[in-house]
């Protein structure tokens, strides 16, 4: 589904992506982890269209980037940590912006079942800034899928959750994933959301470090590997 | 797709983003307030310049219109364009399969309702301060084509001045003398209406086209330039 | 080699730009006639006109830097719109200088805020803060393409300003048109001056004017463009001087 061919990203002269190359098929759950600065976010912003590589291939859904932005858009949705809701809005109103930017049909009714899935459907006519953080979660994975897209990409989606919202989220991204969809998650948290995805992968200094298949791995060796290819603390 | 389709979509995402607006306007009710209550303030502390001398405000009662008109934009465009910064939530406008120009497009529409919003209580306070016929239909025609091409310079330079550091500050000193162009043969085509008298077409028609030329310019440069400001 | 070659043209260049400076200042003192209303103060006038072409081509070429950078993201268009921006804004100064000279003379006064000289003090201001918005910047590839933006923003205000001051009556005379309303606008602007060859003498020492002030341009261009090629290149060295240094230690 996402084909990363030796995709390279570089700010002015520093090379922040080198070499990358990373396949997440159709239905897999793949998190990415490293340090801080190790380029995930770089590296999630041009799977999200949201920014354009130096160089190298990247395909959604065999659409080339960024070429192809305007097909691949329809086919992703993505979860960050900035809940990129509008505050001011309630959050029935919020689904309904996004589902007239997506030119969605049945738009009502598709915002009332994204509403009841996530079970926010009680506060549908509350401003979202009055929401508590795993709401607000909740409310932004609901807006993520609501034009029903193949690809979930998750950007440090555990930042600032408890422990309650961090297994309501994992609950949630279990469902996802039984929906069929592909999810592309980054974190440089090991704590959560491993236990849940197929592959874990290790970013360090714009690298790919190791390809770990996470059922055959257990969470002190997944440390250890850690560890090993990054040269950090197990807990960073 | 077919090219009516493709028109369809680019309006209805211009839609979202008013409708997105109005709703967002329509709870906080603090863009048009903040801009009215500066321009009130405004206004008393021009006549407070002039020295309450009334004979003389009214000889520039027509710049002082554009003056407060101009500085309160800044205000609504520095506000409105925040609010897309928030959250991040540009980034989940610029993720949706839109046009870019849909989405400058559809803030030039919204701040310009604001700032239209605004002057419909500023004529009715010039018109009571200063007794000129601000009321005048051709007055307004001018005003509502005055703010279309102030604001959209300021959405395409305030998109940008938001994301340097200096932010806020910096909006003004790019914003007011890219306008000026616009706004003096704007304010001089009010001015000819000030008179008992209306004045001949051809006595205001060369400020009312460079007017119109203004907007229909700096719209098409919006449309084009509008995804170099907002992606990267 | 690249730059050796360079240095070569542009060295022609500055040639070519003084000796025609030199042709021009002869003519203006020798050559064109005096000025019947206003006397000899007339002849800022060429040097009026010459700056004021220079600073409208100027920005013009600051308008197609910019265009071709935001198409083609390559430092050397960006350098383009930055020498043409800061010459620009020199030219105009030089300018509203030399035309508040002429001014003071004609008019009674320095200074006048009619519609034009309004609009081009405004146009002044709008290309100086094309700097504060490039140091409000850090991100280089950011930096060119607002600035790139912004150049063509502000453009749009210029062909307003223009227009206005074809239409919007004014105490300032039009002089550039077509090259027929040119002459016939130099006319206008030198008001009551003899008819036949005097006034075509003014006419031909006008042309080498602003042909003159066009070369300096050109060559103040490619100046300009050469000193920020060096100072890309000191910078690069100096921060590949301090990768080195840095690797040493670890």
């Amino acid at each position: 589904m996402i084909k990363i061919n030796n995709l390279a990203k570089n700010y002015g002269l520093n090379p922040v992506l080198r070499d990358v190359n990373l396949q997440v098929e159709q239905g897999e759950f793949v998190t990415l982890v490293g340090p801080n600065g190790a380029g995930k976010s770089t590296l999630m912003r041009i799977v999200a269209t949201l920014i354009k590589q130096t160089s190298g291939n990247v395909t959604i859904g065999g659409w080339p980037l960024p070429q192809r932005a305007d097909k691949v858009r329809r086919h992703i949705g993505l979860v960050s940590h900035q809940s990129m809701l509008y505050g001011d809005l309630t959050a029935a109103e919020n689904l309904s912006f996004f589902a007239r930017l997506y030119r969605l049909d049945d738009a009502a009714a598709r915002v009332q079942q994204a509403l009841k899935t996530v079970g926010l459907l009680a506060r549908q006519r509350d401003p979202v800034s009055t929401f508590s953080r795993g709401m607000v979660q909740r409310l932004t994975i609901a807006r993520a899928t609501l034009h029903g897209p193949d690809v979930l990409l998750l950007d440090e989606p555990y930042t600032g959750l408890d422990q309650d919202a961090a297994q309501l989220l994992d609950d949630l991204l279990l469902r996802e994933r039984g929906n069929g969809r592909t999810i592309f998650m980054i974190t440089h948290d090991l704590v959560h959301g491993l236990d849940i995805c197929d592959r874990v992968v290790i970013l360090n200094r714009g690298k790919i470090m190791a390809d770990i298949d996470s059922k055959q791995t257990t969470p002190t060796e997944f440390l250890d590997l850690y560890a090993a290819h990054t040269g950090r603390k197990k807990h960073e | 797709m077919n090219n009516s389709n493709q028109l369809s979509t680019f309006w209805a995402a211009v839609w979202a983003v008013v409708w997105k607006d109005l709703q967002i306007e329509k709870h906080t009710r603090q863009t048009i307030s903040v801009m009215i209550m500066f321009s009130l303030v405004s206004v008393i502390m021009f006549n407070f310049a002039l020295e309450a001398n009334l004979a003389a405000a009214r000889e520039v009662a027509t710049g002082l219109l554009w003056s407060t008109i101009l500085l309160a934009g800044t205000l609504g465009l520095n506000r409105s364009l925040a609010i897309e910064r928030e959250n991040q939530t540009m980034e989940a406008v610029l993720m949706a399969p839109i046009d870019r120009s849909a989405i400058y497009a559809g803030k030039v529409i919204s701040i310009s309702l604001f700032s239209l919003a605004l002057e419909v209580v500023l004529i009715f306070i010039f018109i009571v301060f200063f007794n000129k016929p601000f009321w005048r239909p051709q007055v307004m025609l001018i005003l509502v084509m005055g703010t279309i091409g102030y604001i959209a310079a300021g959405v395409i330079v305030t998109s940008m001045t938001i994301q340097t550091r200096t932010r806020e500050v910096l909006l003004p000193v790019l914003l007011l003398p890219l306008s000026l162009p616009l706004v003096l043969p704007a304010s001089i085509a009010v001015s000819a209406y000030m008179f008992p008298q209306l004045p001949d077409w051809g006595e205001v028609q060369g400020a009312i086209s460079v007017v119109a030329i203004y907007d229909l310019l700096m719209l098409a440069a919006g449309f084009i330039t509008y995804h170099y400001v907002v992606e990267s | 080699m690249e730059t050796t070659r360079l240095d070569r043209n542009i060295r022609i260049l500055n040639w070519a730009a003084g000796i025609a400076l030199v042709i021009a200042l002869g003519m203006v003192f020798f050559y064109a006639p005096v000025e019947s209303t206003m006397g000899n103060v007339q002849r800022i006038f060429y040097f009026h006109v010459g700056s004021a072409w220079v600073g409208a081509l100027a920005f013009f070429v600051a308008l197609v830097g910019g265009g071709i950078y935001l198409r083609k993201p390559e430092r050397k268009w960006d350098t383009i719109a930055v020498a043409a921006v800061e010459i620009g804004l020199v030219f105009l100064t030089m300018a509203t200088a030399a035309g508040s000279i002429w001014g003071k003379p004609a008019w009674n006064t320095w200074w006048l805020w009619s519609p034009r000289l309004t609009l081009i003090t405004i146009a002044w201001l709008t290309y100086a803060a094309y700097f504060m918005l490039r140091g409000a910047i850090e991100d280089e590839e950011k930096r060119g393409r607002f600035a790139a933006v912004y150049v063509i923003v502000a453009f749009v205000t210029i062909i307003s300003t223009y227009i206005s001051i074809r239409i919007l009556r004014d105490i300032h005379p039009v002089v550039f048109g077509g090259m027929a309303e040119s002459a016939q606008g130099a006319e206008q602007g030198l008001q009551e001056f003899e008819q036949g060859v005097e006034s075509m003498k003014m006419v031909i020492t006008l042309n080498v004017s602003v042909v003159a002030f066009t070369l300096m341009f050109a060559a103040w261009m490619a100046n300009r463009i050469r000193l920020q090629y060096l100072m890309d290149n000191a910078n690069h060295l100096k921060m590949r001087v301090a990768a080195r240094l840095q690797g040493g230690k670890a």
